[in-house]
């Protein structure tokens, strides 16, 4: 008996085959939610108060406003090809240049390795306000191994965990939020802290710096597209869940860094290394500040596992995809047997992330001045801006192609402020600080040589299937 | 009674279903459904090793995957005698394979314990144990058999 006839009895009628889709626009919602406020608001509070001066609440709404209308282009290319690849994916339809959609899947994933080292050197130090014995490069490089093992496992599966982390970060922001509303009801806030640039450059050009800094604070909002082919109706929810799961973001980030701005002296918040912690320390409420201090940090670091956790889901399923397709060696498609996890590919990631926070360390160590959480969120900051240009402009080629009764289209005047938001971040990251290219170019390097080894030594069908990322059929 | 076949795309499912046939008596089955469950959050979603497809290099999604791999289980029921049903839901695998026989009303579960590896003893239990732990009806686990036998040449 062949397969063919027997599936055909098998399955008299397709109403009879249940194809349940588990994703809620509620879920969508804190998903992305959740994903975006744990990546940079505990990590990079200091960083942006630091380029800008007490104004730095204004960095934020604009790196919101940019980040968001990006997002409105990636779900409006969701909901056109509800496949979970992202921006490789698009970029492909749009382009179809192999090359191209290479690198930009090797941008992604160097971005990813980036952003998770980052996180990781920030979970280091408010793991210090517990503990301070163990050195922080030992603290973050386990904390990477963990995120591993965990996703190993397969705990990241579960929504109720997904939405409990999303739940206690909002507590922590809320916190920080109330001892804002406790201060100025005391009477105490100068409200002329809001609008000064201590920065002694341009004001415009210190904005640009801290937007751009304050933008890294959304990235993580792409990753949305992993769930978006389990999404229930997608064009419908998608756009909502994503665009309003970020607007959610972007309206705590800035009450939370208003909050940041009037009862902390800027000094100290950028020198800090933990900085949201500052307005805890500042001991505005009636509540002792130990205790305070203790919760704090326990929330900003669930916050910040969260975000890292789906940064290295998202690794290791970009790395497994390409090896699917014969872009990178095949071993990273080894999914283990009874776990199905791919877990050639978590080594990898893990192995790439530990290694850059080692070397980081390393370089800090001899003296060369370079702080390492800075230099990762500004290489970020970097290949991520250049992936959503690409991503804008994909959205834009692609207007008439797969439209579909209910995809949902993004405003074109939107995009285009978005395009040269992007571009106008771009020039100033690169003009800025043109070294992060180097760093740059180490972490795509990493990918190259992926690629060459596939090249020389991958299998002899290889070379027939290397049409890039995504050779997928239509929907 | 409704049996419930869960697969997660692994060969020792494929395994386990064909070892239900071998003993089962088709006049006491009056419903099979294959079960798969994509997995959203996770870090592959559905990897499927059974279906024809699987062997050729085509991208798919894990949804397409986890369709090809329960359409290959249930293409072992085939010409057994009970209705065959496919189903595909997503979320968590034990949740909803737990779930697909709650509402189902099945009278037994078929699961594939993948391997014998120190990771599913020590870390937490599988997808296996877990669904033995919460079922409504009794759970057919069906170990990987040591090395070569059950891997019976094609009927």
């Amino acid at each position: 008996m062949t397969e063919t006839t027997a599936r055909d009895d098998t399955v008299p009628g397709a109403s009879d085959s249940e194809l349940k889709r588990s994703i809620t626009g509620r879920l969508l919602f804190f998903y992305v939610l959740g994903d975006v406020l744990g990546s940079g608001i505990y990590v990079l509070i200091g960083l942006v108060a630091g380029a800008v001066g007490g104004a730095f609440w204004i960095a934020f709404a604009v790196g919101v406003t940019i980040a968001t209308i990006t997002g409105l282009a990636y779900a409006e290319l969701v909901t056109k090809y509800p496949q979970a690849a992202g921006a490789a994916l698009y970029v492909n339809k749009a382009f179809r240049s192999t090359p191209l959609t290479f690198l930009v899947t090797v941008t992604f994933l160097a971005a990813s390795f980036a952003a998770a080292g980052s996180l990781a050197t920030g979970f280091s130090s408010y793991f210090a306000e517990l503990w301070e014995l163990p050195p922080a490069l030992l603290i973050s490089i386990v904390f990477i191994l963990l995120l591993a093992v965990v996703n190993y496992i397969g705990i990241t599966e579960s929504v109720v965990a997904n939405m409990l982390m999303t739940f206690v970060e909002i507590a922590g922001l809320v916190i920080v939020m109330i001892t804002g509303v406790w201060y100025v009801a005391e009477g105490k806030a100068d409200f002329g802290q809001l609008t000064d640039f201590t920065t002694d450059g341009n004001p415009a050009f210190a904005l640009l710096a801290g937007v751009a800094l304050a933008f890294f604070a959304m990235t993580g909002f792409e990753n949305a597209a992993n769930v978006a082919e389990e999404t229930i109706n997608p064009s419908r929810t998608f756009p909502r869940a994503l665009v309003g799961g970020m607007a959610a973001a972007g309206v705590i980030y800035v009450l939370v860094a208003i909050t940041a701005a009037l009862t902390v002296p800027n000094k100290t918040l950028a020198d800090s290394d933990a900085a949201l912690l500052e307005v805890i320390e500042a001991g505005i409420l009636p509540i002792p500040v130990g205790l305070m201090t203790t919760l704090f940090a326990v929330i900003a670091m669930v916050a910040i596992t969260n975000t890292t956790l789906v940064a290295v889901v998202t690794q290791s399923r970009i790395l497994y995809g390409m090896a699917r397709e014969d872009v990178v060696p095949g071993v990273f498609a080894k999914v283990h047997s009874s776990r199905r996890s791919p877990w050639v590919a978590l080594i990898f990631a893990a192995v790439v992330v530990t290694g850059l926070l080692v070397v980081g360390a390393l370089l800090n160590n001899a003296g060369v001045g370079v702080d390492v959480v800075e230099r990762l969120s500004l290489v970020t900051v970097v290949l991520t801006l250049a992936i959503y240009l690409m991503v804008i402009a994909a959205c834009l080629k692609l207007t008439n192609s797969d439209v579909h009764d209910d995809s949902f289209r993004a405003p074109r005047a939107l995009l285009a402020i978005g395009i040269l938001g992007n571009f106008a971040l771009l020039a100033y990251v690169v003009i800025d600080d043109p070294f992060s290219l180097v760093w740059c170019a180490g972490l795509i390097a990493v990918g190259g040589i992926l690629y060459a080894v596939e090249y020389f030594f991958g299998t002899k069908t290889a070379a027939r299937d290397k049409h890039g990322v995504t050779t997928s059929k239509e929907i | 009674m409704h049996v419930v076949v869960a697969t997660d795309g692994s060969k020792q499912s494929l395994a386990a279903a064909r070892h239900l046939v071998s003993f089962a008596d088709p006049d006491k089955v009056t419903d099979v459904s294959v079960v798969g469950v994509v997995s959203p959050y996770a870090s592959v979603g559905f990897a499927d090793e059974i279906s024809k497809e699987a062997k050729s290099r085509t991208p798919r999604t894990f949804r397409e995957e986890a369709t090809a791999a329960v359409a290959t289980v249930a293409a072992e029921f085939a010409g057994w005698g009970p209705k065959v049903h496919q189903r595909l839901r997503s979320g968590s695998p034990a949740n909803e394979i737990v779930k697909a026989a709650r509402t189902l009303g099945a009278g037994l579960v078929v699961v594939a314990s993948g391997s014998r590896g120190l990771s599913d003893t020590v870390l937490l239990g599988s997808t296996a144990q877990r669904v033995q732990h919460s079922a409504p009806c009794p759970v057919l686990v069906v170990r990987p058999a040591p090395r070569k036998s059950r891997r019976r040449a094609k009927s």
